[in-house]
């Protein structure tokens, strides 16, 4: 008691400055998705913050980009959670709809935060906005890219310098690039895209981008698959195994398309630029990374997760979790980040510093997805959004499997989404 | 002839249930441009044991995985044997409903009660601690109708001469009771210790830290998913963390397989 008494005037007896400084601990859940000693670097982040601010901020692993959600939706309800999360940047508006977010506006943007909202890439920004409002700060992201194999590419008489930028030229390519032994079986195949569940959404992001068209609007409160173009672009993606010969039939799993392309098996991969440094380690051959190419030219699907507020922390915890989000997106840290993991530097500042134009600079292939991103669209977000990729996964494997027609697909996914998406539609 | 085909049966069982786990022991022990290459000549290495160890502090996390399923095993013993012992052999107003309601427990998936878990664990204040993890599962309804099945079965008359030399009620439960039910006890520990082993969703919610989390949460590490996956250090790392029970099935293999046939869990 004596202990406890003393203990309270020695804070009653403390500087007004610091006890103006309420805050001192934050939590924080990150999922990981990609190699590497991830926990070690952000750790080390958070150290660095405390040292400049004084605030202790516990960044806490919590699995994959699901489990990360689960673990912290779980623990705002259960009345403990975390001030703020990594989480996918297409989950905004599922987020949103259970109403644990506190957006950046009400946290309180100055000028000064204005502007730096103003410094991120629009594409990144692009499954922020809703309501008018700010709601997620980019964070981990990527974008879709192509990697291919320049030795194949040489072997086939294509130029490995130079990668389709076509649908046209791609799928010419990709037959070319497609090779069978004498038996007639494939041991190599041309290109390889996932439509597995969990990424067949994105794929198809990129493809409908690729048409000229968007999934949703911007509120996600609906979804445009019953359209000409998307259907199109199903067809391209159907194409390239029924009519062109050069992807095998069937659903192509992610998890595969990494390891196929590393050993050959496959001489294009669409993947994610968090890939590279994997690919860079591991191959054995001259790669080259390129920007997807479109119906008439590059367009892509931008990927990845962003840095959400939670309403439970009060409002000096959200204050100073928006002086973390800041922090991170220094551009030094941010070059770091980039340099580390393979992710895309979230801000044009920060491909300014030295460090990463040293790195840039000796490793080209980490420029390419940069140049992309003004043909990048945000992902296919909407309210619901599990349930909605879902119904395209499933429609789009129908497609690739065969039993049913590009067309049908895109309806059968279109009445699901609207089924789906009823109850939020406003009158 | 049956007894051909019932042989012929059984390996293709055995080879096929096996498959998984000789691919991750010839996937581990190889570099990783050999995971889907069979080359009888590729290189061995323990490399990717040294990477996976190195990931991430995996001595700590055995250390909780054993404190945990230790924990759960001692506590649901001491908690069930008396539970089912009241419900075999002692009579008592509502005693089948008290019953009905514990069995409820077995129809509801714990997944579903991970809020209400988690809201209990926060009042208690015992988030992120080990002792946390395991809570929710010490009052096993399980193992209480499976003891107490056991329990019945044994013979009124060895209880009525226990009675008669003058042995007390927890006498008669643990000199006549515990020691006839001991293979129900070796095949249930069994199931109890490798479904915490193995538990995921649970631990890695309620844990936040290093000195807290089990195996399982911290094998998620490697699973990588923007890059593919890294089939050698998954394998590696799996072997490694589920070594301990393999080992220890191995060693016991007999007395597990007489107590599954004893108790009946198949």
């Amino acid at each position: 008691m004596i202990k406890r008494r003393s203990l309270l005037a020695a804070g009653l007896a403390l500087p007004a400055v610091a006890r103006a400084q309420t805050v001192q601990k934050l939590s924080f859940y990150y999922p990981i998705a990609v190699g590497g000693p991830i926990p070690a670097i952000i750790e080390g982040y958070c150290k660095e913050f405390q040292a400049a601010t004084g605030i202790e901020v516990t960044p806490v692993y919590a699995g994959n980009y699901g489990e990360t959600l689960t673990k912290a939706v779980t623990a705002i309800k259960g009345g403990q959670g975390p001030q703020m999360a990594v989480l996918l940047a297409a989950e905004m508006h599922s987020l949103q709809d259970m109403d644990i977010l506190v957006s950046l506006d009400e946290i309180g943007l100055d000028a000064a935060g204005k502007a730096w909202m103003e410094g991120f890439y629009p594409a990144f920004l692009a499954n922020s906005h809703a309501e008018g409002k700010l709601w997620s700060v980019p964070f981990q992201r990527s974008t879709a890219v192509m990697y291919y194999n320049k030795a194949a590419f040489a072997e086939a008489g294509l130029d490995p310098e130079v990668f389709p930028k076509t649908w046209a030229q791609l799928q010419a390519a990709a037959a070319k690039l497609t090779k069978r032994d004498a038996s007639g079986r494939v041991t190599r195949w041309g290109v390889k895209m996932a439509g597995d569940t969990g990424n067949a959404q994105w794929t198809f992001g990129a493809l409908a981008n690729q048409a000229g068209h968007v999934l949703m609007n911007q509120a996600g409160t609906e979804a445009y698959f019953n359209s000409p173009k998307a259907v199109e672009a199903l067809s391209y993606w159907q194409g390239l195994a029924t009519v062109h010969k050069a992807s095998p039939d069937g659903v192509s799993n992610w998890p595969q398309l990494s390891p196929d392309f590393l050993e050959g098996n496959a001489a294009i991969i669409q993947h994610t630029t968090g890939n590279l440094t994997n690919v860079r380690t591991n191959a054995k051959f001259p790669f080259g990374v390129a920007g997807l190419p479109g119906r008439d030219g590059p367009r892509t699907v931008v990927g990845g997760g962003n840095l959400y507020f939670f309403k439970n922390a009060t409002p000096a915890e959200r204050m100073a979790s928006l002086k973390f989000a800041r922090f991170m997106s220094e551009p030094a840290r941010a070059a770091d980040w980039s340099i580390k993991t393979g992710y895309i530097a979230t801000r044009p500042e920060a491909y300014e510093t030295k460090a990463l134009r040293d790195y840039v600079a000796g490793f080209p292939p980490a420029d390419v997805a940069r140049g992309f991103l003004p043909v990048a669209v945000g992902e296919l977000s909407t309210f619901e959004n599990q349930k909605i990729y879902a119904a395209l996964t499933n429609n789009v494997q129908a497609c690739l499997n065969g039993t049913k027609t590009a067309a049908a697909a895109m309806a059968d996914t279109q009445a699901e989404a609207d089924r789906i998406l009823k109850p939020y539609k406003k009158a | 002839m049956t007894r051909t085909l019932e042989i012929i049966g059984a390996w293709m069982l055995a080879i096929l249930w096996v498959l998984p786990l000789l691919y991750a022991v010839w996937t581990a022990f190889h570099p990783s441009e050999y995971a889907t290459n069979f080359s009888l000549f590729a290189p061995l290495t323990l490399q990717n044991f040294a990477n996976a160890w190195d990931a991430a502090p995996f001595a700590r996390y055995f250390l909780n995985t054993t404190m945990l399923v230790s924990l759960i095993l001692v506590a649901q013993f001491l908690l069930c044997t008396p539970a089912a012992f009241a419900f075999a052999r002692m009579n008592f107003p509502g005693r089948d409903i008290v019953f009905g309601i514990v069995l409820l427990q077995l129809m509801i998936m714990p997944d579903v009660l991970l809020v209400g878990n988690y809201r209990t664990m926060a009042r208690l204040g015992l988030v992120d601690s080990i002792l946390a993890i395991a809570l929710p599962y010490l009052g096993s309804a399980f193992g209480i109708f499976l003891l107490r099945q056991v329990f019945r079965s044994v013979p009124q008359e060895l209880d009525d001469a226990a009675r008669l030399e003058g042995s007390s009620l927890l006498g008669r439960m643990w000199r006549v009771y515990v020691p006839l039910a001991r293979p129900t006890y070796i095949a249930y520990g069994l199931v109890s210790v490798s479904y915490h082993w193995n538990n995921f969703l649970w631990p890695l919610v309620i844990t936040n830290s290093v000195s807290t989390r089990p195996l399982t949460v911290g094998l998620a590490v490697f699973a990588s998913t923007d890059q593919g996956i890294d089939w050698s250090i998954i394998t590696a790392s799996t072997l490694m963390t589920s070594a301990p029970l393999l080992v220890a099935f191995l060693l016991f293999q007999r007395q597990f397989v007489q107590s599954f046939m004893r108790a009946g869990i198949k």
